[in-house]
C-alpha cells in the first residue's frame, strides 16, 4: 500500500464568474522514501496539491489517505494534530516566527507533542545538526541569511519526523549557489534519514535530483518515465496517471 | 499547553514595545479613573450604610443647613437625654473654613473630651487623651488631615480665628472622621467671631440597644418644639447626605465616568489586539501549518489581550489606591466630609474588571485569528 493514496482529487476557485479548475481528477500513489518533484507552468494548481496533502485545504471531491488515515475527513483541529505528528512543511519564504530564535522556530511544532523536555531538546539538536546549523541556534531569523533561514524551516519541517515533508518551491527565493546547498540537503534527508519528500519546483535541475518526476498541467499529473529512478513499471505508471 | 506557547505569547508582546507601552498606560489611566470614582463612590455609600450613620441622630435647629447657622442651647442636651431609647447626648460645636463644596475643607468638632473618647471609637496613633484634656487649646487630629496638611503631635495649627496645638493624631473605623479635628467644647464655643457661649451647633444622640431611630427622633424634635429654636433631627447618614446632597448629585453622576473609562480601555485594547491580529494574520496560519489548533491560537490571541489590559489594571488600581491612601483627599461641604480610601474591595473590583475586560476585548480579533482559512491567510504577500 502506498504511503500516500490520492483518488479523484478535484479543486476549483471561482473568481466572479470565471471558474479556474487547478485539480480535475487526479489520482497519484506516493510511496514511504519517494522523493518526488512537481514542476509546472506558474498557477497551474502545484500549490493547491501540496495544500490538500497537507490538509491546510480542502478538495471539492476526491480523497487522500496517509498512512491509512484519510485526512480529507478530519475537522480542522483534527488536521491541526495531524499535522503536528504526520506532515512537515517547508514554505518557500521559510516563514520562520520572527520572534524566536532558530532553536525556539525549530522546537516550536513539538512543542504540540507529548515529549519529554529532553527528548525535544534531542531532537531540536539532531535535526539543527541534520541542517547543518548547531552554531546558530540561538540567532534571530534576522540575524541569519536566505539559505540559513530556509535551513531552519527544513530542520522545523523534519523535526516530529513526520510521515510526509512537502516543500512548495524551497529554493525559489535563493540565489543559484544557495540553491544548489538546499537541493543537496534535501537529497541527504530523503537518503539518509528515509524522508518522503513531495517538493514543488520551478528548476529542471533541482526536479532532476528528486526519485520521481511529475509534471502537473490541465489539471492532470503526468510523470516523467525517462528519468524514472525508482524503476516504477509502466503499468504502475499508467495507473497513476489517468489522464484524458 | 498554552504554558509551553508562553515564551512565544510573551515574545510577540515584547515585539511591539511601544505599542505595548502605549496601551498598557492607556488601560492603566482608565482604571486609574475607574478606581477613583469607584473610591469616591464607596466614600458617600459609607456616609449613609454605617452602623454609626444608621444608629446615631443628629438634633439641627431647624431649616438650617451651614454649621455656623445652627445654634441651639447647650442645655437642650439634659431635655433630650430624658426622652425614652437615648443612651448618650453630646453636645458638638462644628467650626468649617468653607461652607461651599471643597477639595481642602477642614472640619473642627467641639466635643466634651470625656464624651468623645467613649461615643466614639478612636484610636490615638500619637499623643495621648490625656494632654488633650488638659490643654484648652489641644486638638487632635484625623489622619487624613494630618496627611494632607503635614501635621504631627506637638505642631501649632492656626486656621481663620482659630489657633491650637496639636495632641495627637487618630485614627477611626469610620473614615469620614478621619477627615476631623476635635477640640474641648468651650474652645470652640469661645473663638472669636462665633460667640457661642451656652449654644452648640448640634446634638449627637446615642441610642439604646433597640431603640427605634426614627421614633426617637420625632420624639425628640416633639419635646423641643416648645424651647426656644425649633429642631430637625435625622438619622446621621440622612442628616449627611441631605446636607451634601449637590455633591451627591455630581458623585452619581461620576459613577458614569467610571462605566466610560471601562469602555475607553475595552475600546483601546481590542483595537491594539485586532491590529496585532492583522499584523499576524500570515504568522498565525504558520502557527496552524505546523500543527497549533484554531482554539489554541485563539487562546493565544486573548492572552495576549488578557496581559496587555491586566498590566494596565495592575498598574492602574495600585496608583490610584497608593494615592489613596497616601493622599490624604477628602472632598466636603457644610462641615461634612466624604473619605477618599482605598479598599481591598475597589482593588478587586479594578483587577477583575481589567481581566474581564482584557478577554472581552479579545474575543473578536481571536475569532479572526482562528478563523480565516489557512491557505488564504498564507497566500498573502
Ligand atoms: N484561494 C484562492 N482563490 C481563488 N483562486 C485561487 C486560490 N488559490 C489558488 N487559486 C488559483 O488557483 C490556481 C492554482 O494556484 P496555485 O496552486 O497557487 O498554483 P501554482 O502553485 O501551481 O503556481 C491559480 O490560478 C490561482 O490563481
Ligand atoms: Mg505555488
Amino acid at each position: 500500500m502506498a504511503l500516500v493514496e490520492i483518488r479523484n482529487l478535484s479543486k476549483s476557485f471561482s473568481k466572479g464568474d470565471e471558474v479556474i479548475s487547478p485539480l480535475v481528477d487526479v489520482d497519484l500513489d506516493i510511496h514511504q522514501g519517494d522523493f518526488v518533484s512537481l514542476m509546472g507552468p506558474s498557477g497551474t494548481g502545484k500549490s493547491t496539491l501540496l495544500n490538500l496533502i497537507s490538509g491546510i485545504d480542502q478538495p471539492e471531491q476526491g480523497t487522500i489517505v496517509v498512512d491509512g488515515v484519510e485526512v480529507t475527513k478530519l475537522s480542522r483541529s483534527k488536521l491541526a494534530d495531524w499535522r503536528a505528528a504526520n506532515l512537515g512543511y517547508i514554505f518557500q519564504t521559510h516563514n520562520l516566527i520572527p520572534v524566536l530564535t532558530a532553536y525556539e522556530n525549530v522546537e516550536l511544532p513539538i512543542l504540540l507533542l507529548p515529549l519529554t523536555a529532553g527528548e525535544r531538546r534531542r531532537r531540536v539538536e539532531i535535526a539543527l545538526e541534520a541542517v547543518g546549523l548547531s552554531d546558530r541556534a540561538d540567532h534571530y531569523p534576522w540575524q541569519m541569511s536566505g539559505g540559513q533561514e530556509q535551513r531552519v524551516g527544513i530542520a522545523r519541517a523534519i523535526v516530529a519526523h513526520p510521515k510526509v515533508v512537502v516543500a512548495d518551491e524551497p529554493t525559489g527565493s535563493l540565489d543559484t549557489k544557495t540553491s544548489d546547498q538546499i537541493q543537496v540537503l534535501l537529497k541527504r534527508l530523503n537518503q539518509e534519514l528515509d524522508i518522503t519528500l513531495v517538493m514543488v519546483t520551478h528548476d529542471s535541475e533541482a526536479a532532476a535530483i528528486a526519485s520521481r518526476q511529475m509534471i502537473l498541467d490541465n489539471g492532470k499529473i503526468i510523470e516523467s518515465i525517462a528519468e524514472h529512478a525508482n524503476g516504477a513499471s509502466s503499468e504502475q505508471h499508467a495507473q497513476m496517471v489517468r489522464g484524458k | 499547553m498554552m504554558f509551553r506557547l508562553s515564551s512565544y505569547v510573551i515574545k510577540g508582546i515584547w515585539r511591539h514595545r511601544a505599542r505595548t507601552m502605549l496601551t498598557v498606560s492607556g488601560a492603566a489611566v482608565a482604571m486609574f479613573v475607574f478606581c477613583f470614582v469607584g473610591s469616591v463612590q464607596e466614600g458617600l455609600e459609607r456616609l449613609t450604610s454605617d452602623e454609626d450613620a444608621q444608629r446615631t441622630l443628629i438634633v439641627f435647629q431647624e431649616n438650617r443647613f451651614c454649621p455656623t447657622s445652627s445654634r441651639l442651647p447647650e442645655d437642650y442636651a439634659r431635655r433630650i437625654a430624658e426622652i425614652p431609647g437615648v443612651k448618650d447626648v453630646m453636645p458638638v460645636q462644628v467650626w468649617t473654613n468653607n461652607c461651599r463644596a471643597s477639595l481642602d475643607i477642614v472640619v473642627f468638632n467641639g466635643a466634651p473630651p470625656k464624651q468623645l473618647q467613649t461615643a466614639r471609637k478612636l484610636e490615638l496613633t500619637s499623643g495621648n487623651w490625656g494632654e488633650f484634656e488638659s490643654r484648652r487649646d489641644a486638638a487632635i487630629v484625623g489622619e487624613n488631615v494630618a496627611t494632607r496638611r503635614n501635621l504631627k503631635k506637638g505642631d501649632q495649627f492656626s486656621i481663620g480665628d482659630l489657633d491650637v496645638q496639636v495632641a495627637g493624631v487618630f485614627t477611626s473605623p469610620v473614615p469620614a472622621e478621619e477627615n476631623l479635628i476635635y477640640t474641648g467644647l468651650e474652645f470652640l464655643q469661645y473663638t472669636r467671631g462665633l460667640d457661642s457661649a451656652g449654644l452648640v451647633t448640634q446634638h449627637e444622640v446615642h441610642l439604646t440597644e433597640n431603640a427605634d431611630p426614627d421614633e426617637v427622633a420625632s420624639a425628640i424634635d416633639e419635646a423641643l418644639r416648645a424651647g426656644p429654636v425649633a429642631t430637625t433631627t435625622r438619622r446621621k447618614g440622612a442628616f449627611q447626605t441631605s446636607t451634601l446632597s449637590d455633591l451627591v448629585d455630581l458623585i452619581g453622576f461620576a459613577h458614569y465616568l467610571g462605566y466610560a473609562c471601562v469602555g475607553l480601555v475595552l475600546a483601546l485594547v481590542a483595537t491594539t489586539t485586532v491590529m496585532a491580529v492583522q499584523d499576524r494574520i500570515k504568522e498565525h496560519a504558520v502557527l496552524q501549518t505546523l500543527g497549533v489548533r484554531p482554539a489554541r491560537v485563539f487562546r493565544i490571541v486573548i492572552a495576549e489581550s488578557l496581559l496587555l489590559c491586566f498590566a494596565g489594571g495592575i498598574l492602574g488600581t495600585a496608583v490610584a489606591l497608593a494615592i489613596l491612601n497616601w493622599g490624604g483627599l477628602a472632598i466636603g461641604a457644610e462641615g461634612v466630609t466624604i473619605a477618599f480610601r482605598p479598599s481591598i474591595q475597589l482593588a478587586a473590583v479594578g483587577l477583575l474588571v481589567s481581566a474581564s475586560v482584557g478577554i472581552l476585548a479579545g474575543i473578536i480579533p481571536a475569532v479572526q485569528a482562528a478563523r480565516t482559512p489557512i491557505v488564504t491567510a498564507l497566500r498573502q504577500p
